[in-house]
């Protein structure tokens, strides 16, 4: 509890500047939408337009005068955002003690490792769960000015819970990375590399069908906005491969902490 | 020379990750060029059909992507991600890596003068970032020749594109730089270049969407944009000068700001 209370206090700086960050995002993003909010000529431009365009376009459901389409968009810059917040505290968390030469301090206490762990990725698990409520709070009063209907709250719960999940994925990685890799100033630029390494590959999954199989590898792109809201659900086959992804990190940062050998 | 020569070595792997990877992204995403170039090719006969607002709108009167550029542009942006955080990752560890390390006070205690330091540092620094630079043009041009399959492209439009990218790079290192000489303590340099980096990049993505509010106008990812530089042949003059101002402003603001550190010491 210690432990877990300590971690989340040193945090609140960074988590304020990652708030400020998401809250900033939001405001530009929404001042964007402010010229096409209910533009009745852009609705008659989009009703003018093949299907089968919009179709190759991902557009298809996705109108953009409206405010669920827009926040639908808005989607992946937000999951971008909060996942490397996630990553970095991750990695953080669990390097910091050897780079600012605390760890044997802490390793001194009365507390097994695990619990150590325990405690830092519960105050983790906090800090991205506060991020997340502040980006889900942002929106929905920006969203205010523009006449929400109960579809977009749907979805922007359902599209939050998402994006959680992805949060802990990237989270589980670099509490992974922090405890399994040798040495520990590479852990945090090795996380940052493998996000930016399935950033790409998200983006190389939706140019080409033939190479649609890369999204089983890409977290932003395991649940689908467009999905989410026609099906107003969250695709439960990649719940369960976060939550496998999630175990297996999470397992493998326990039983490679406890062996570690600390840098000194 | 000495610490040229030192920082340059603690440079090496790094250099190498990033040209490696440059080089990886090029020659991927431009492999998928021909299986996307005919299917844009059939996209863009009805593209021509719809209406221009529309287009604006998402921004898609600036690229095509059946041609050879067009698609370019669009993967060059990844380039230039990777370029950024490289370029913002060398800038705040340049001078805060030393006391974080707290070998700071060894080293200016060694008779040079701050200047000096700081000048060797910088043009490491430089030196790294003209060599990953080097690797952004080689494989630009050996990634369009093997894969553009007989399509004819001007290349001139992309030697344009090409030499905007060290003032690209200088952006980011200058600023990063700068920031970190501002703040008392830098304890970790990722989530700072991080930050940087993509908070421009995102802003300069999401600005694309839809017209107005020029806040992008602040990202350089705007600045050195190629699909600019192909519908016009070259860059938006006033914001390359915007960039080479912020360049020269942070440049200074590190030498002032070094010469009058207070620097933290081990004991």
């Amino acid at each position: 509890m210690n432990i877990f209370l300590h971690e989340l206090k040193g945090n609140i700086k960074s988590l304020i500047i990652w708030s400020f960050i998401t809250l900033l995002f939001i405001v530009v993003g929404f001042s964007k939408f402010s010229a096409f909010a209910s533009n009745p000529d852009m609705l008659a431009i989009l009703d003018g337009i093949p299907k089968i365009v919009l179709d190759s376009l991902s557009l298809n459901s996705f109108n953009l005068i409206t405010v669920t389409g827009f926040y639908g968009i808005m989607q992946l810059y937000f999951s971008l955002v909060l996942a490397i917040a996630a990553a970095m505290w991750g990695s953080d968390f669990i390097s910091k003690e050897e780079r600012d030469k605390t760890v044997e301090f802490a390793l001194t206490m009365p507390v097994t490792r695990s619990k150590i762990i325990t405690g830092k990725a519960l105050a983790a698990v906090v800090s991205c769960i506060i991020l997340n409520l502040v980006a889900l709070g942002g929106t929905l009063v920006a969203a205010q000015g523009y006449n929400p209907d109960s579809e977009f709250y749907t979805f922007a719960y359902l599209s939050n819970v998402a994006l959680l999940i992805v949060q802990f994925i990237f989270l589980a990685l670099g509490i992974f990375l922090g405890s399994a890799m040798k040495y520990y100033r590479r852990a945090n630029s090795t996380t940052v590399s493998i996000l930016l390494v399935t950033f790409f590959m998200y983006i190389i999954a939706g140019m080409n069908e033939k190479l649609g199989f890369l999204k089983y590898f890409s977290p932003f792109k395991f649940f689908d906005p467009l999905e989410i809201l026609h099906k107003s659900r969250i695709d439960p086959a990649f719940v369960l491969l976060s939550v496998g992804i999630i175990v297996v990190l999470m397992a493998g940062a326990y039983l490679t902490y406890s062996k570690r050998d600390l840098y000194i | 020379m000495n610490i040229y020569k030192h920082e340059l070595k603690m440079l090496s792997g790094s250099i190498f990750t990033w040209s490696i990877s440059i080089a990886a992204i090029l020659l991927i995403f431009m492999a998928l060029f021909p299986a996307m170039a005919a299917d844009a090719e059939l996209l863009n006969q009805v593209m021509a059909k719809m209406p221009k607002e529309l287009l604006t709108a998402f921004g898609m009167t600036d690229m095509n992507m059946a041609t050879v550029l067009g698609f370019f542009g669009f993967l060059f942006i990844f380039c230039q991600l990777c370029l950024a955080i490289q370029a913002s990752n060398y800038g705040f560890g340049l001078v805060s890596l030393e006391e974080r390390d707290m070998t700071a006070d060894f080293l200016l205690a060694k008779p040079v003068s701050r200047f000096k330091i700081m000048t060797s540092k910088v043009l490491a620094g430089l030196t790294a970032l003209l060599i990953t630079n080097l690797t952004a043009w080689v494989f630009s041009f050996l990634s369009i020749e093997l894969f553009r399959g007989g399509r004819s492209y001007d290349s001139s439009i992309l030697v344009t594109i090409l030499s905007g990218v060290i003032l690209f790079q200088l952006f980011f290192f200058t600023v990063g730089l700068v920031v970190s000489l501002m703040m008392r303590k830098v304890r970790n340099v990722t989530p700072l270049s991080m930050a940087l980096s993509f908070g421009m990049y995102v802003l300069s993505a999401f600005g694309g969407l839809v017209g107005d509010v020029k806040l992008e106008n602040i990202t350089p990812f705007k600045h050195f944009e190629s699909a600019y530089v192909i519908n016009n042949g070259h860059f938006n003059t006033s914001l390359v000068m915007l960039s080479a101002v912020v360049i020269i402003i942070s440049v200074i603001g590190s030498y002032i700001l070094y010469a009058r550190r207070n620097i933290l010491s081990a004991v």
